[in-house]
């Protein structure tokens, strides 16, 4: 039977694999010496100065790994079986990320956007115009879903957008942005 | 041009000095051009003392024939010889010819922005705005540190008189690309325009 982790075991081992087997063993160690008694938060500081993680990081390592092996041996887990339920995890840890960070509630998303330039001419109720339009298709996606909107824009509103949008994009480069990112992390 | 015979007869009938003063000419064509372009319009357009001497039934018969006349002319950008000719083919003298042309001049950029705003077309983009959020966490999964932008685009659809909204997220590269394609298109409106 393979042995079920949830989201936040595997985020608490996902930093393991990138580590060498010495580390890992280390930690595997660590993990058995929890078992038996407590923890020592000192260990933890110098093995995140080590590994150039935090230490919060270290205490969720050793505690995702204790879990590990006191389910396995809850469940007697077969040799074959843990090695498979970890190997699985490991392959697919990539894309399990990148699926749980979009599964949040989310709205659609940019995909592409394609655009053309009309000229009208003349309709029913006017004849000899000259009236410059673009016509935009807009590529948006849902869930797995792809929406398009076809929609039109006259030569003064697309400058407007232009600068609008421009504008966005400068914000990320100013000294506000950089400190709530720095702070944040 | 497409006219009927009431628009024909209503005209030689304002032409008719007799049916029609001066002042009285005047104030009707006026009256034709407001209730076409004033918003605020109402039906008391006609309710002037120095109209109420003459029948309201040749009233009303005589403005619905200048306001088609006027629609029509807009509509296919007549110039003063075609309006002058017209005229006179319904036995308007010089001064009210004149009168009429004059009229028709002052508030012919009007017209043709009326009537060109009329007719069916592609929703239509009118605003956009935006917001730039840094993502921290969700309940899927703990720790996540990213920025994303979210645009709104204000639509107005010309046959409903809706205003619906598109939003949508896209990442900074992803806006990048966005504002890289709308300044393409932007450019080439710019080289067109300008052959």
């Amino acid at each position: 039977m393979l042995l079920e982790l949830s989201e936040e075991h595997k985020e608490h081992l996902a930093f393991l694999p990138q580590e060498d087997s010495a580390v890992v063993a280390e930690f595997g160690r660590t993990a058995v010496e929890f078992l038996r008694c407590c923890t020592n938060p000192k260990i933890y500081e110098g093995a995140a100065r080590k590994l150039n993680v935090s230490s919060d990081t270290v205490q969720h390592g050793v505690e995702g790994l204790t879990y590990l092996l006191t389910e396995r041996s809850k469940l007697k887990t077969s040799e074959l079986d843990f090695q498979d339920s970890v190997f699985l995890y490991l392959d697919n840890r990539k894309e399990i990320r990148t699926i749980l960070s979009e599964s949040a509630p989310s709205l659609p998303s940019y995909h592409n956007l394609e655009w053309r330039l009309d000229e009208q001419l003349a309709s029913r109720s006017l004849r000899q115009q000259i009236k410059p339009a673009v016509a935009i298709k807009l590529y948006l996606n849902q869930n797995g879903d792809h929406d398009t909107k076809v929609l039109r824009t006259d030569p003064a509103t697309l400058l407007h957008l232009v600068q609008q949008l421009e504008q966005a994009l400068e914000e990320m480069k100013t000294n506000h942005y950089r400190r709530v990112v720095r702070n944040i992390k | 041009m497409e006219l009927s015979e009431s628009v024909q007869k209503g005209f030689q009938m304002l032409a008719d000095p007799g049916s029609f003063d001066s002042n009285a000419f005047t104030l009707l064509l006026r009256a034709a051009f407001q209730s076409l372009l004033d918003a605020q319009a109402d039906e008391a357009v006609l309710d002037h003392p120095d109209l109420k001497h003459i029948d309201p039934v040749v009233l009303k018969y005589c403005h619905a024939a200048a306001a088609t006349y006027i629609l029509e002319a807009g509509k296919h950008r007549a110039d003063k010889s075609t309006l002058s000719a017209y005229l006179e083919d319904c036995k308007f003298d010089r001064e009210r010819t004149e009168l009429f042309c004059t009229e028709y001049q002052n508030n012919k950029n009007s017209l043709e922005t009326l009537l060109g705003s009329i007719g069916r077309s592609l929703p239509h983009i009118t605003d956009v705005s935006w917001r730039l959020e840094y993502q921290i966490k969700t309940n899927q999964l703990h720790k996540m540190y990213r920025p994303a932008y979210l645009v709104t685009l204000n639509v107005q659809n010309t046959d409903s008189q809706s205003y619906p909204e598109i939003s949508f997220s896209c990442s900074m590269e992803q806006l990048q690309d966005l504002v890289g394609k709308l300044k393409d298109a932007s450019k080439s409106l710019e080289r067109a325009t300008q052959l």
